[in-house]
């Protein structure tokens, strides 16, 4: 027994020792900028020295979190409606706020999907389901839900489909269950589309059916990383610039 | 000396124990359900009686008036129960210096030594618990108690969960320790055997009561106990001593007060101080001494005492010198032989009803 | 098929740190609860024994949200650990800690309640009439005799910790390196393109957890009841 007692403690300060260091700045993504905010940290991580740790997840939750008080530092935001839900609460640092993104929605299918269809209003798009569901983030409050039933609604096919909407939890999860083959059709962002291998276009929604995607970023409020304002500089520098096309996103201001 | 005054409200019946005792062991007996593991528990301070006093050896432990209730760790009372209780996590050497641990080293009075020699416990000490048989359980049990220092020893049925060989072993080592460690001991059984040997005092408990105290003789003959000690069991004690041996017959002759008795053969020698159980149903009435007859004990005396009662059977009482001995025979012959307190009489007793358990060391 | 990464190691010593700190820490307030439930009689017993079981029948994220409520920065029990002892439990691996600790809490519990149970209370008074106080009583006699209870509520309480994720993710987030315990890394791989190979893998590495902390349950459960007689 007593053997066993010092086995236990030895290992929990080997755990104590092994587990993460504390980041220099810690920044919270919306979940489509997984693979371009990675690349944008670690480049910045290279040039600084600084570490940087992203979390990512819906801008809804994401926001809330911030709002409890969570440890960010840098917040990127889907949508500008989270953003100002910030920002009436003071807690973003006045003067950082920035348009750093934009973004264009699409209708996606499994890689080996068959279907076609022509985005325009009145589009056949329930017929297009067949007995499937058509997959997004959850349109109640995740941007790349809003933007896709906004879209839908201008095409006046809301309605013909809504029964048939499956809401997940970011637009991430939307996109891991059509590239499974779970859901015939999802609605995602182009930038997604880019990323995963296990889907493909069907098409791009006109880019009046839906409000521009803006992503807007900025320092949080009660943010004590000096390597926050060098970071969010960077993600705007002409250095960083060349990632984001590379993985679909148009630089805000274009 | 025990002292106890305990009155507590127990289940479906009130109890009002109340007695003074003192001798080596005192007996505390009655049938079951009498209160006398009510009057234990209350000694030890296992439960705690509404009101009362109790003192034992001028100490103490409960005086519900002066606001005294000594946690039952600081009472200094052994105890002894029906089942042993030995701890199954630690060895039997664990279990009895378990209370002596937690005395300091100028009160450890009675040491580890003595008592397992005593209660032979030496070829024990590494052994686990869970093996060990029921006798061999109980003896640890006691030398636990013992090595815990305690002022009195309580024992509550220590052997009522025994088979018969082991109930006899375990009796001779509470005769040792009486005999051995002078701590004064409070027995409490059922059994009339058990406490005729044991115990000098005896304390008769029923329904809650205590009815009678003294000398055990005097107190297990009397007949107005008789529904607390029992009708089957009615009988007398009579303290006598081995006064010589028939060795070509098996027969041992004892002496009392009153005359001789004889029985099978003792191991026993001349001098000894034995006690004799004499069961009421063994004793005849004849108004006049038989001839021609086998019953070997045939004792001149009087009837003291002819018990008033319905049914074929009546119990009467006899003084034999200054012994006192019981005789039961049926109201027909009662009748029949114009019986009368005062009537001198003959008291035949059969020297094959003593056997091994009516006759034992005082 | 399945992929083990480099980031690994940090993840699994992650998760092994929260679940071992929840156990060790709520161990001592598990067995006094349960033997407060098992032995002592008072009004509002069923009540208690109704808070501690509630981890156990609520959905585990409701259970992160009141956390998030409570001791969330700007909660009131949160701000006092904050203001009085410096201590943050919010998006931290200590409110992890605390999100493992109150879901396997009802487990460890009742496995300590049954096996304290079980142990003949005459044993107890014995052990006082020999001269133990309640407290030595209690740790000389009740605790080595309640030790298989107390081992497995422990062993289960761990493999709990290990899987906790609803009430983890909603209380202290997501946070890598910091929060992101094997269930939410897997979760986070799922949802990452190509990822599934890096969450099947981490999957069994949870698996095989599991299974280890079952065994040494089972070895270390007969070693003590050997011990403990029968």
């Amino acid at each position: 027994m007593r053997a066993f007692a010092t086995a236990l403690g030895g290992l929990l300060a080997m755990l104590f020792a092994l587990a993460a260091a504390a980041a220099d700045v810690t920044v919270f993504a919306a979940a489509s900028l997984k693979e371009s905010m990675d690349a944008q940290a670690r480049a910045f991580e290279a040039a600084t020295g600084n570490k940087v740790i992203v979390v990512y997840g819906g801008s809804n939750t994401l926001a809330r979190q911030i709002e409890a008080a969570a440890p960010a530092d840098v917040f990127v935001s889907a949508d500008l409606d989270w953003m100002d839900y910030l920002h009436t609460r003071r807690l973003v640092a006045p003067g950082t706020r920035v348009e750093l993104l934009r973004n264009t929605l699409v209708l996606v299918a499994p890689a080996a999907s068959a279907v076609t269809l022509r985005i325009e209003p009145g589009m056949a798009l329930a017929a297009a389901l067949g007995g499937g569901k058509l997959v997004m983030a959850n349109p109640a409050s995740v941007p790349a839900g809003k933007y896709a039933k906004g879209a839908l609604e201008k095409l006046g096919v809301w309605a013909s489909v809504e029964a048939r909407v499956a809401r997940s939890e970011n637009v991430r999860a939307a996109l891991a269950l059509v590239a499974r083959g779970e859901a015939p059709l999802g609605i995602v962002y182009r930038t997604d589309a880019l990323a995963e291998k296990g889907v493909k276009v069907v098409g791009a929604f006109p880019p009046e059916s839906y409000a521009p995607i803006v992503y807007p970023a900025a320092v949080v409020a009660d943010s004590k990383s000096p390597a926050a304002r060098p970071l969010l500089a960077y993600l705007r520098s002409a250095a960083a610039r060349s990632t984001w096309t590379q993985f679909g996103f148009a630089p805000a201001g274009e | 000396m025990i002292d106890v005054d305990v009155a507590q409200r127990l289940g479906t019946f009130d109890l009002a124990a109340k007695f003074s005792a003192d001798a080596p062991i005192v007996g505390l007996f009655g049938r079951s359900g009498a209160g006398k593991s009510s009057v234990i528990n209350a000694i030890a301070g296992i439960s705690r009686p509404a009101h009362g006093r109790i003192v034992i050896n001028g100490t103490v432990l409960f005086d519900s008036a002066a606001g005294i209730d000594v946690p039952p760790e600081a009472r200094r009372v052994g105890c002894v129960f029906q089942d042993p209780l030995l701890f199954p996590h630690l060895d039997v050497e664990g279990n009895l210096l378990y209370g002596l641990r937690r005395r300091a080293a100028p009160e450890r009075v009675i040491e580890p030594a003595r008592v397992v020699d005593l209660l032979g416990l030496e070829p024990l000490l590494r052994r686990g618990v869970r093996h060990l048989s029921g006798g061999e359980k109980q003896r640890v049990a006691i030398g636990r108690a013992l090595l815990a220092q305690p002022r009195i020893l309580l024992m509550d049925e220590p052997l009522a969960a025994l088979d018969v060989p082991r109930k006899s072993e375990v009796l001779d080592y509470v005769l040792r320790l009486r005999d051995d460690l002078g701590i004064p001991i409070l027995y409490v059984s059922h059994s009339v055997p058990e406490i005729t040997r044991l115990a000098d005092t005896v304390v008769v408990m029923s329904e809650g009561k205590c009815l009678a105290a003294g000398e055990i003789d005097i107190v297990m003959g009397r007949l107005d106990l008789k529904p607390a000690t029992g009708r089957y069991e009615a009988g007398a004690l009579i303290d006598t001593r081995v006064a010589s041996h028939d060795a070509a017959h098996d027969l041992t002759t004892l002496e009392f007060d009153g005359g001789v008795l004889v029985v099978p053969a003792l191991d026993a020698r001349p001098g000894d101080r034995v006690r004799a159980r004499i069961r009421a149903r063994d004793v005849s009435i004849a108004l006049e001494r038989p001839a021609g007859i086998s019953i070997l004990n045939i004792l001149p005396g009087t009837v003291t005492a002819i018990e008033a009662e319905t049914g074929p059977i009546v119990d009467v009482s006899i003084a034999i010198g200054r012994a006192a001995l019981t005789a039961r025979i049926t109201r027909r012959s009662v009748e029949g032989l114009e019986l009368r307190v005062g009537q001198p009489m003959y008291a035949l007793i059969k020297a094959v009803s003593f056997d091994r358990r009516s006759v034992g060391y005082a | 098929m399945a992929y083990f990464g480099p980031e690994i190691p940090g993840i699994l010593a992650l998760s092994l740190k929260v679940a071992l700190v929840s156990v060790l820490v709520s161990l001592p307030l598990a067995v006094g609860v349960a033997y407060v439930l098992a032995r002592a009689s008072f009004p509002g017993k069923t009540l208690l024994d109704a808070i501690v079981h509630l981890p156990l029948v609520l959905p585990p994220v409701v259970v992160g949200f009141a956390l998030l409520l409570l001791f969330g920065r700007r909660g009131p029990l949160g701000s006092v650990l904050e203001s009085w002892f410096g201590i943050v439990v919010a998006f931290r691996w200590t409110g992890a800690a605390l999100a493992s600790a109150i879901m396997g809490f009802p487990l460890m519990v009742r496995a300590i309640r049954l096996s304290i149970e079980a142990i003949d209370r005459r044993l107890e008074t014995a052990a006082r009439t020999l001269g133990g106080s309640r407290g030595f009583v209690f740790a000389s006699i009740t605790l080595p005799l309640a030790l298989p209870g107390i081992i497995t509520g422990a062993l289960l309480s761990f493999a709990r910790g290990l899987g906790e994720f609803g009430a983890t993710i909603t209380f202290v987030s997501n946070i890598p390196g910091e929060t992101q315990t094997l269930p939410l890394a897997i979760y986070t791989y799922t949802q990452t393109p190509g990822g599934d190979a890096a969450a099947l893998g981490m999957s069994l590495i949870a698996v095989a957890l599991s299974i280890a902390a079952l065994a040494v349950s089972e070895w270390l459960t007969r070693r003590a009841t050997r011990a403990s007689g029968p």
